[in-house]
């Protein structure tokens, strides 16, 4: 090709042997472009199989609210989908929780109804306006107190139970991070996702040494690997890590 | 060239050129938003909004890096130069893709909070001082910024006003963005998924576009290297021998004050302007004579070789410079003249004229 066919300018008729080469690039990037969609989509990890379950219709149950770390219920009178001796964390709509409502209910006997969230052993209730469907019964009952399991060193990662739980498909990682911290700061109970199981538990809702709701050091370290010790609790099928910051190690 | 502004000077090419490129697009978010997700046997799949954040994503960043190749590709081999012409409707279309994505990623993962969006997005992870972890949304966001910057004063008014040399100054925040991207990726998805298809293409697309610059510098150093170039005196260079320039085409030779000086041969006469191209810095050595005007390979902006001005109505005006030829020897004065200063032509028939 000499310079003279190689010469373009837009124009100006474009040189023959330039069209060939043009059509044979269009045609490089063309399958350059879909074999990158098509690997990169395909090597998509597997988000797990957790998902609202809007397909079990709106379940209304009874039981004691417990408001610290997080609120969730143990149900003492369950309905269709969950049931009675079962313990549930609560969740509003959105990356909203069921405060303030629910911290005036502490330890009282409600009625809650919400959809079910569901990833594995993990599950929620989301209630979506919890001034309307949490409401106090009339027949107060009890909880039974915790059961202590032991101090442990946990090696995993701490994620918003709800998307965790199948509000985000994935919901957990790095890239989802942020939306996490939200998540966690607006209310929503975080769990431990542990490598390995304690006592079958995989999932263990997290707290703060002191019982009460996690600190800010540690809601920086939601979405990677981290270890962190402290004193693990049976609340009724729930099992509650109250983790102390100070044993926090992150892990490359 | 243009006289007046217009939104876009349409030609056959360009409409070819964006069909081509709209398909490109079309064709990879196609595939990864409608034919993937039935490929996948995840039960429940990939929640949607997910799977448009990933694909917008990756598909702004391959344009980012198509945008980085063609720049070097067509330094290397001119054949290529057809994909450089339209440009800024890739990089337009890239600003459109990669705002798609911050959309997406905004308008779910930032939403349904007390907090607003915006204040979360900036204020929600602020752990700057651990790797692991690292907002790097922030990386995107400055990307799309430039993207942003680089999308909105592409057109030629913008050119004008801002003048070529801050323009071109301006549009090299292209670099900037792409390390930027790539930074976001790496501290972002890459954190996750350390071993991945898409981290080996990332690491395939940052080879490709810094190996195709470190060549095109090697090429453009190759062809302005001339054996004789050398100072005589003060002001005047020796560029290269008579005979190495081709009717109707010109060598370039690069000065040691920096300067590259197009040696035009045109009816057996020389002329030598200034290399840079008054629109956007467009490298004149490689064009041609046509209808007795310099045209820019780039943009086909013309010049009359004389006098470094553009033929009526257009008012671009370029350096000139005063050249002899010694012993077979191309000399140049260092001295630019101002912009569209006549110089007569050289006949190269008479030897050691000035």
């Amino acid at each position: 090709m000499t310079k003279k066919e190689l010469f373009f300018i837009g124009y100006l008729p474009v040189p023959q042997k330039l069209w060939l080469l043009f059509i044979m690039t269009f045609l490089a990037f063309f399958a350059a472009f879909i074999f990158s969609a098509w690997a990169i989509g395909l090597s998509q990890n597997d988000p797990g199989d957790g998902r609202f379950r809007f397909d079990l219709g709106r379940q209304t149950v009874s039981g004691v609210l417990e408001t610290l770390p997080y609120p969730m219920i143990h149900v003492t009178e369950g309905s269709s989908a969950i049931d009675a001796g079962e313990t549930l964390m609560l969740s509003g709509a959105g990356k909203f929780g069921v405060e303030p409502h629910a911290s005036n209910l502490s330890s009282t006997s409600i009625s809650a109804t919400g959809i079910i969230l569901n990833r594995g052993t993990l599950r929620m209730l989301q209630i979506s306006n919890p001034r309307r469907n949490l409401s106090v019964v009339e027949n107060q009952q009890s909880i039974s107190d915790p059961l202590d399991l032991g101090r442990w060193r946990l090696v995993g990662e701490i994620c918003d139970g709800k998307c965790y739980a199948g509000a985000m498909r994935p919901g957990r990682g790095i890239a989802h991070k942020a939306c996490a911290e939200l998540c966690i700061e607006g209310g929503v109970p975080p769990v431990f996702v542990t490598t390995k199981p304690v006592q079958t538990h995989e999932y263990l809702l997290i707290g703060n040494a002191d019982g009460g709701p996690i600190s800010d050091t540690l809601l920086e370290k939601v979405g990677i690997y981290v270890s962190l010790e402290g004193r693990i609790e049976q609340r009724g099928s729930i099992a509650v890590f109250l983790a102390d910051e100070g044993s926090l190690e992150v892990f490359p | 060239m243009s006289v007046k502004y217009v939104p876009v000077q349409w030609n056959v090419f360009k409409f070819l050129y964006d069909f081509a490129l709209l398909v490109i697009i079309m064709g990879f978010l196609w595939v990864f938003v409608h034919i993937i997700p039935d490929q996948l046997t995840y039960d429940p799949s990939i929640t949607p909004q997910i799977q448009n954040m990933r694909a917008f994503g990756s598909c702004a960043f391959f344009l980012l890096t198509a945008i980085l190749v063609i720049g070097p590709l067509a330094r290397i081999d001119r054949r290529f130069l057809p994909l450089l012409y339209n440009r800024r409707h890739l990089g337009v279309l890239t600003c459109f893709v990669a705002f798609s994505h911050a959309s997406f990623v905004i308008r779910w993962y930032f939403v349904f909070s007390p907090t607003d969006r915006y204040v979360a997005l900036f204020g929600t992870n602020t752990a700057y001082n651990q790797l692991l972890g690292f907002p790097f949304e922030s990386f995107g966001i400055f990307a799309l910024l430039c993207l942003i910057i680089l999308a909105t004063t592409s057109h030629d008014f913008w050119l004008k006003f801002l003048t070529p040399r801050i323009w071109k100054s301006l549009h090299y925040l292209i670099y900037p963005a792409y390390a930027a991207v790539v930074a976001h990726i790496g501290l972002g998805t890459l954190q996750d998924q350390p071993v991945s298809i898409f981290g080996f293409l990332v690491v395939l697309c940052v080879a490709l576009v810094v190996g195709l610059h470190l060549m095109a510098r090697r090429c453009e150093l190759e062809t302005t290297d001339s054996s004789a170039l050398h100072r005589v005196d003060a002001y005047w260079h020796a560029l290269f021998p008579v005979q190495e320039i081709e009717e109707g085409y010109a060598r370039v030779a690069r000065i040691d004050t920096g300067d590259r000086i197009a040696v035009f041969l045109h009816n057996g006469k020389l002329s030598a302007i200034s290399n840079a191209c008054a629109h956007q810095n467009g490298p004149l050595g490689e064009g041609k004579i046509i209808d007795c005007f310099v045209t820019c390979p780039w943009h086909g902006f013309q010049y009359d070789v004389t006098n470094g001005r553009s033929p009526a109505p257009f008012t671009e005006k370029i350096a000139t410079y005063q050249i002899r030829v010694r012993e077979g020897i191309v000399e140049v004065d260092e001295r630019a003249n101002p912009p569209g200063t006549p110089v007569e032509p050289l006949n190269v028939e008479k030897e050691d004229s000035v």
